[in-house]
């Protein structure tokens, strides 16, 4: 039906997918497994005509084929449902499924009745009782995710791609689902389900294929293979020579966390960190790791719980500064508009932080602010021409030493280092780690959350899973294994 | 710094601004107009010019402070009309200059600074928010003037108007204010607001003051230039500043201060207002039809405007900034 062939595609400073090769049958449900991180969603935009600029072919029906657009793609019969739905919620459901495609009369006026027709007929063909005339923005998530199949099936699509489907709906919503996809797959659709919970790829999936940092690892059938050798094959790497050398230390009590909740978001989170310790977040997407760290640097205010730092305790920060003033330092996890404003030069960025610091009265001490950004350009050997490089220019690495180094400058005694080392080449991800266990080694406190498991594993002392805005297991390192973590994260107790 | 100084970044050092392109268009503006235009090198025709430059440009001032941030003042013109109309209504009653100069700077101050809060506190943009108090500002300037001029005004008040002064006022304004966005924390902050407004918060910058800090110099700005135009015309009209939003922003956006904020400078748009004021002046002493003059305005914002989107296209390339 699909057959990639050495697919492959390079986003600046990281290879998202590396010479991917599998097929998928037609009629039959096909998982696409792997950690965040690992391709998936590259390869979804690759099929959905999202991406346009890649290496290798793809086969429809034995034809080689190369979208042009999203509408493109469509045309050829394959239909994506995105995670974000993509539907216009102030429009009728019948007009969303014709969307880009509604059928005309002469002159050029929109055939609405039919429109409505044969969205009812469709409807009532998948069960259910979604009347076309609602507007998207009123139905629930579910029920949006239904108009989306109805849109594929109106478009005659062959192949229809699930990226995480379940993720925001109820048991009851995901049996209705479930029993949708036997539907599709008994009228041979084709369906490609992305997800990282095996409990559900288990249920549903004929075939299985795992993709690891951009790799294939390879196409398993679900009769012969069992939760365990999937989660081996997602994270199954060497960690040798991967990881700086570190030496343990565990100092006093720097930061205490107690409670803290914030509606939608945390549930009562209660941790400590002590000095010299780098305490590794694990978790999913949507963890709720991002919205932890979000609230200790006081990007938003948790509604109830304390936070000690040192012998201070706050309930909560209302502006950045604040926390900065605590001590505590953030290093976000998206760089570009977040952690860089990124068409000011280097020099700026590294002393954004500490302007007042760096300023007598109103005026700026222009030789104070040399020496720092000297200093640290030295320090962390950053590669760049001139301080007044802009540093939109720099690579992935570097620029992420530019936000390490305005964390650094501002003297925090805690650090919250958000995904430090994504979208940064190999070598530039051993010296970020190094420069983590310089930090403890001067007695900091790390907080370091990461997607990547080895990673977690290979630097953290101690380790808590997150799940579902909840801290559900702490870990040391030593008993920490990627199956137990995986376990823990994808739905085990 | 690593050491190793190449010749490409002793160029670009030298190089270091692009207000260049700008100058290079006033000069060919002034070489034209000089063989193509009788007495436009009398001393006559360039006082009228500065004069004409000097009341934009200030605004244009306060105006680049804002758009740096990312944001837009619309109601700068607004802010000019009710400041002299209201502070100015202390002229027939007899008060002093003493009193009347500093109230007018007040008020306008006063309603810089109340755009900034509206703005910061209201999720709404700058360009909806000032496009309210725009037309609310010179709404009460008009009920409470009944729309009737104040004139004559004591000789006191002209000598800001006269010969080189309003042009001495811009220069000060310029210098100072570019010294500001160049040398100071509060430029520093402003052109990273402008940059990344949240990388900035996260990065400690007290967002919100500055945000109405220079909504609230643009409101000073915006009075100060209304008391060289009253001095320049004698009298206080209250639609006194119509339009002066347009020409201001055009002014920056020809100076090549990016609408997006983040980048562009002071000494630009000053720049954009000299060459707004030669082209101008040139088409008013070539007798073309003045009704010409808004298209030929028009003509140069979009052409900025492209300037600056393709800058924003081929930026990447670019290593060291042009600032």
């Amino acid at each position: 039906m699909i057959t990639f062939d050495h697919i492959s595609k390079n986003f600046p400073g990281v290879r998202a997918l590396d010479n991917v090769s599998f097929s998928v049958e037609r009629g039959e449900v096909h998982g696409l497994v792997g950690e965040n991180g690992a391709g998936k969603s590259t390869l979804i935009k690759i099929l959905s005509g999202i991406i346009t600029d890649y290496e290798g072919r793809i086969f429809i029906d034995g034809q080689a084929v190369s979208f042009r657009s999203p509408h493109h793609a469509q045309s050829l019969g394959i239909a994506t449902i995105f995670q974000e739905l993509t539907m216009i919620s102030e429009l009728p459901v019948f007009e969303n499924v014709f969307l880009g495609r509604e059928p005309v009369l002469w002159g050029g006026i929109v055939d609405r009745n039919s429109m409505r027709e044969k969205s009812q007929k469709v409807l009532r063909y998948l069960d259910s009782n979604v009347d076309p005339d609602t507007l998207v923005g009123r139905l629930s998530i579910a029920n949006q995710q239904i108009v989306e199949i109805c849109k594929a099936l109106v478009l005659n699509a062959k192949v229809i791609v699930m990226d995480e489907p379940t993720s925001s709906l109820t048991e009851h919503e995901i049996e209705r689902l479930f029993s949708l996809i036997q539907r599709l797959k008994d009228a041979e659709i084709t369906v490609i389900y992305v997800s990282h919970k095996l409990e559900e790829i288990f249920r549903i999936c004929d075939t299985i294929t795992v993709l690891r940092d951009g790799k294939c690892i390879g196409s398993v059938k679900r009769e012969t293979s069992h939760p365990g050798e999937i989660i081996r094959m997602m994270v199954g790497r060497s960690m040798n020579e991967r990881f700086p050398p570190r030496e343990r230390k565990q100092g006093e009590k720097l930061l205490e966390v107690r409670g803290l909740s914030r509606k939608g978001e945390l549930e009562d989170v209660s941790f400590s960190l002590y000095r010299g310790e780098i305490v590794g977040f694990a978790g999913l997407i949507g963890a709720g790791r991002t919205e932890l760290a979000r609230a200790l640097c006081g990007a938003t205010c948790p509604h109830t719980g304390e936070i000690q730092v040192g012998q201070k305790i706050f309930c909560g920060f209302s502006h950045p500064r604040e926390a900065l003033q605590a001590g505590i330092s953030y290093l976000p996890e998206d760089r570009k508009g977040e952690g860089l404003v990124s068409c000011l030069t280097v020099r700026e960025n590294l002393v954004l932080a500490i302007l007042r610091e760096i300023s007598s009265h109103l005026w700026l001490n222009n030789r104070a602010e040399s020496k720092i950004v000297d200093r640290f350009v030295k320090n962390l050997q950053i590669k760049i021409y001139h301080p007044d490089q802009v540093v939109e220019t720099l690579s992935g690495g570097n620029q992420q030493k530019v936000v390490i180094s305005k964390l650094l400058a501002t003297q925090s005694e805690i650090f919250i280092f958000d995904e430090p080392t994504r979208g940064v080449d190999v070598g530039a991800k051993y010296e970020i780690y190094k420069i983590m266990n310089d930090l403890t080694q001067e007695g900091k406190g790390l907080i370091f959350i990461s997607s990547e498991l080895p990673e977690i594993l290979g630097i953290s002392d101690r380790i808590y899973c997150m799940k579902g805005g909840r801290l559900v297991k702490e870990f040391y390192c030593e008993e920490a294994t990627p199956e137990s973590i995986m376990y823990v994260l994808t739905g085990g107790k | 710094m690593n050491g190793k100084k190449t010749i490409s970044w002793y160029l670009f050092n030298g190089v270091k601004f692009r207000e260049f392109p700008i100058l290079l268009y006033i000069l060919i503006m002034v070489l034209f107009f000089s063989f193509t235009t009788p007495g436009f090198w009398a001393v006559r025709n360039f006082e009228n010019l500065s004069r004409q430059i000097a009341v934009v440009g200030i605004v244009s001032t306060g105006m680049t402070l804002v758009v740096l941030t990312g944001g837009i003042d619309l109601s700068v013109g607004s802010i000019l009309a009710f400041s002299i109309s209201i502070g100015g209504r202390g002229i027939p009653l007899g008060r002093p200059m003493w009193i009347i100069y500093p109230v007018i700077l007040l008020l306008g101050t006063l309603l810089g600074f109340i755009n900034g809060v509206l703005i910061t506190r209201i999720a709404v943009p700058a360009l909806i928010i000032t496009l309210g108090t725009m037309n609310i500002f010179r709404g009460i300037t008009m009920v409470i003037t009944r729309g009737i001029y104040i004139t004559p005004i004591p000789p006191e008040y002209t000598l800001i108007g006269r010969g080189y002064l309003p042009f001495f006022f811009l220069l000060i304004v310029i210098l100072l204010f570019m010294f500001v966005t160049l040398r100071t924390r509060l430029g520093r902050n402003i052109y990273a607001i402008g940059g990344g407004e949240q990388a900035s918060l996260y990065s400690g910058v007290p967002v919100v003051k500055y945000k109405v800090v220079v909504y609230t110099l643009s409101g000073f700005l915006s009075a100060f230039s209304g008391l060289i135009l009253v001095g320049r015309s004698g009298f206080i009209q209250p639609q006194a500043g119509v339009g002066y939003e347009m020409n201001a922003i055009a002014a920056v956006v020809i100076g090549g201060t990016s609408i997006f904020g983040g980048s562009g400078s002071v000494l630009g748009t000053f720049f954009g207002a000299t060459l707004m004021g030669l082209i101008l002046t040139g088409l008013t002493m070539q007798a073309v039809d003045p009704y010409w003059q808004g298209l030929v305005t028009g003509i140069l914002v979009v052409l900025a405007i492209s300037l600056d989107s393709l800058r924003q296209i081929r930026g990447r390339g670019q290593l060291i900034s042009k600032r």
